[in-house]
């Protein structure tokens, strides 16, 4: 896996291009700092796609510990978490 | 006027983010929108599923709490656990009082035949109709988590789920089985760890207009107590069998038909056991346009599990009288206009 790839907006933009599609929303729906759950993009179930989505495109396991809000609560605090972790 | 439909499935023009081809093809159908066919995600699941069975099977007093409605599909899940998996299983239904006569003699018969332990858990009536009546009336959800579910099935499933969960807890159980299928829920949630605490947290804003509505009552339906949370050490993963089977309709119902299963006569062409799905059909189209069964049943045409003229015959049979007698029994007027109100 080519970590160089991994960078904050590619992360974004992927990240966005799955939410549109799997949430079937426009991109000028999603607040970007706001929390995907408050905002009705998502219910909790969401979390677990997302989680998933992660595990799948950047290859480590999102563990029970890591899904909290400090994490999860909006799309740019998702894209810092998975920045982290893939450059770990 | 009908509405237009894709020519392929039979998702129609009202439904989010749709378009269509110069054939009348959605975008569904040639875009793969949504993360349902994941063929990998599936193999993925299957083998997991054997591997997470294998490791915990016969260290608990269940393997697994088994979601049971009576209907087809769960039905067809219970056989699987206890026959393919081999799994000791305590199969667990909830009453919403709404459960066709039919149903419930089926899960009589099919427990008896299986041999297993049941519970039945019955919320008081007067709950369960306000809840519903709020569900439908108050428009308490965002539509965008109400594409492939209507508002009523949502707030009973959040009852049915944290009550599973509940017992899985008490009991100690590894595992909760649930008869969705892809097209109900998506391939990358076939099975997962249940984080109840993060999913609290996630389900605050809308156990908070519950709260505000029904009182403290709803904790008794829709939380884990604080007690029992300080005793859990590890939480039980959730498991969607149903999921990694291809199989059609007619041969679950061939399946499941020695076990003593009969199809129930009073429920519409989408449900197998409950009377109150009509309404919330009804609700849901009238709200938002179209079906919420539109996207699963689409699912189905497009692994060639189903016809599209079935899956039609299947949203026009909406039985008239159970939608009457909902709007009965949950104090409605016939004439409630369901629709949003224009921004």
């Amino acid at each position: 896996m080519n970590k160089s790839l991994f960078t904050k907006d590619n992360i974004k933009a992927e990240l966005i291009v799955f939410l549109c599609r799997q949430f079937l929303v426009d991109e000028t729906d999603i607040d970007l700092e706001k929390s995907l759950v408050d905002t009705g993009i998502i219910d909790s179930m969401g979390l677990i796609e997302i989680a998933s989505f992660i595990q799948k495109t950047y290859g480590f396991k999102v563990t029970e510990e890591q899904m909290n809000r400090q994490n999860f609560g909006s799309v740019l605090k998702i894209v810092d978490f998975v920045e982290r972790e893939v450059n770990k | 006027m009908s509405l237009k439909r894709c020519t392929k499935c039979i998702l129609s023009e009202n439904f989010p983010r749709i378009s269509f081809d110069e054939h009348g093809v959605c975008n569904f159908c040639t875009d793969s929108l949504l993360y349902t066919t994941e063929n990998e995600e599936i193999e993925k699941a299957k083998l997991e599923i054997v591997r997470m069975f294998d490791e915990k099977r016969g260290k608990h007093e269940y393997d697994a709490v088994v979601c049971y409605s009576g209907g087809k599909d769960s039905t067809y899940t219970l056989k699987l656990a206890v026959e393919k998996y081999k799994l000791k299983v305590l199969s667990f239904t909830l009453d919403n009082g709404f459960i066709s006569p039919v149903a419930f003699d089926n899960i009589q018969k099919v427990v008896s035949k299986l041999g297993i332990d049941q519970i039945t858990f019955r919320p008081s009536y007067g709950f369960m109709t306000g809840l519903y009546r709020f569900s439908s009336i108050d428009n308490i959800y965002n539509p965008r988590v109400l594409t492939r579910i209507s508002a009523n099935c949502n707030s009973c499933i959040s009852i049915v789920n944290n009550l599973a969960l509940k017992y899985a807890l008490e009991k100690d159980i590894p595992f909760i089985l649930a008869g969705f299928t892809l097209g109900q829920i998506p391939a990358n949630t076939i099975f997962y760890k249940n984080n109840y605490t993060f999913f609290k947290e996630s389900r605050e804003p809308i156990l908070k207009k519950f709260r505000e509505k029904f009182g403290p009552d709803v904790s008794r339906y829709m939380e884990i107590s604080e007690r029992l949370l300080k005793n859990t050490n590890d939480f039980p993963y959730n498991i969607n069998l149903m999921a990694v089977e291809d199989i059609t309709e007619n041969e679950i119902v061939e399946k499941i038909l020695p076990l003593g299963w009969l199809k129930p006569k009073d429920v519409d062409g989408c449900s197998t056991n409950c009377r109150i799905n009509s309404f919330n059909n009804f609700v849901h189209k009238q709200r938002y346009g179209y079906s919420p069964y539109e996207l699963e049943l689409s699912h189905l045409i497009r692994k060639g599990l189903l016809s599209r003229e079935e899956a039609i015959e299947k949203l026009d049979d909406q039985p008239q009288d159970q939608i009457d007698l909902a709007f009965k029994e949950l104090n409605i007027s016939p004439s409630h206009d369901f629709r949003l109100a224009p921004k």
